[in-house]
């Protein structure tokens, strides 16, 4: 899919060459920006030889906190220090809150710490994960041969493309902005300072077993490449389907105002303590 | 919005009067290591308000003490999403509901706790949120 997906893009770019007059040696390099070509009936009918990774993936967060503890990053010694004290404030019950700004949990810690169901769809060219909590929690797998852009804008997810060996989904992620946590759990992690990379192969483990194998490269912050596995289980059940998650709702709470219309009213803090909607 | 929430809704102004007592322990999504989970404590009360929301969703509980006046704590659980699939609705606590809350209680001792459990004193039934049941495939 992804050559036909590349030829197509260059055929595009070669006719639109030529329909601007320019000589055919012109037409080795695109003359504009790449497009996305419409796909194909056969494109299309590609996807249904892919693996069926339908339904929604539940996390095994057991086998997460299990591998927290028997396979921990090689972190640097100076960061080893500030996890030691995150694991020591955790114990205290005075957790350092990673997560509680409701950004998206970024890569690659949705894959690692998540307590929330995932999809996957195909589509051609590309596979998107979609995820349930912290808001906008969707990664955009560009499986049609495309490389990773020369500089692209950073961002919480990264730029990820795939290629299928196999069943096994290779997805490569880069530019995840640096301000994303290399987390471990919900209390424990830091920011992965930049220049982060992230090698996954996905894979069906079993008929019902979905497993991310992870390789994380991250310079800053460890000493060598971390290799990790994560699992998720499929769910069939309706009540199951992934539901909508936006985590700054729950900083509201709903109330009228006014003029009678339901609204959300911030749910105020002080000192980590509620002290209600704002008044009107 | 859905009718069925307007009572919430109604309560949400009073509630904004009467939270400073309560201890919900941070805001938005937060790690649960703010509870003390080598403890189970239980109380009786009354509900008070049900936030069916992500990241957690709260459920403010009025408790009578032998003496005083009474106290509202709230207590928290984990997303709408776990909880459809143990069998939760946004109509499973209402407001006026008399309630025994299974708990691991905040480590700092203040007036809320990380939800176990909740039974419907009513009813008898009993509401769980436990991600561990999840950890399998094909559940139905």
């Amino acid at each position: 899919m992804s050559i036909l997906y590349a030829a197509r893009e260059w055929i595009c770019a070669a006719a639109c060459a030529a329909a601007l007059g320019l000589a055919p040696g012109a037409w080795a390099a695109p003359a504009r920006e790449p497009i996305n070509p419409p796909p194909t009936a056969e494109d299309y009918g590609a996807l249904a030889k892919l693996p069926d990774w339908s339904g929604v993936w539940t996390p095994d967060i057991t086998d997460q906190v299990a591998r927290e503890r028997s396979n921990r990053p090689p972190w640097k010694p100076a960061i080893a220090k500030q996890i030691e004290k995150m694991y020591a404030d955790e114990q205290a019950g005075r957790p350092f809150e990673i997560i509680d700004h409701c950004f998206p949990t970024g890569m690659p810690s949705w894959m690692l710490i998540t307590h929330n169901a995932f999809e996957v769809l195909f589509t051609p060219g590309r596979v998107t994960i979609l995820g349930e909590g912290d808001g906008n929690r969707m990664r955009r797998i560009y499986t049609d041969g495309r490389g990773h852009p020369a500089d692209p804008d950073p961002t919480f997810h990264g730029h990820s493309i795939g290629h299928w060996e196999g069943g096994t989904l290779v997805i490569d992620t880069v530019a995840v902005l640096p301000e994303v946590y290399l987390a471990v759990n919900e209390a424990v992690g830091v920011p992965n300072d930049g220049d982060m990379h992230i090698v996954e192969h996905l894979h069906l483990k079993g008929p019902d077993v979905l497993e991310d194998e992870l390789e994380v490269i991250a310079n800053k912050l460890l000493t060598a490449p971390w290799h990790t596995t994560r699992r998720y289980y499929r769910q069939r059940a309706r009540k199951y389907d992934i539901v909508e998650g936006v985590c700054t709702q729950g900083s509201f709470i709903e109330a009228k105002d006014g003029q009678g219309h339901d609204v959300f009213e911030p749910i105020t803090f002080h000192n980590n303590v509620p002290v209600g909607p704002s008044s009107k | 919005m859905n009718q069925s929430l307007r009572p919430l809704g109604r309560t949400a102004l009073l509630l904004g009067a009467t939270l400073a007592a309560a201890a919900l322990p941070a805001l938005a999504h937060h790690s649960f290591a703010v509870y003390d989970r080598t403890q189970m404590l239980t109380l009786k009360g009354t509900v008070k308000a049900f936030q069916w929301a992500n990241p957690h969703c709260v459920i403010w509980v009025m408790i009578q003490p032998d003496a005083g006046a009474a106290q509202e704590w709230s207590f928290e659980t984990t997303s709408p999403g776990v909880l459809t699939r143990s069998g939760w609705t946004r109509h499973s606590v209402k407001p006026g509901d008399r309630v025994s809350v299974e708990y691991h209680p905040l480590h700092d001792g203040s007036h809320g706790g990380g939800l176990n459990a909740i039974t419907l004193l009513d009813t008898g039934q009993k509401l769980e949120a436990n991600f561990a049941a999840q950890e399998k495939p094909g559940l139905e």
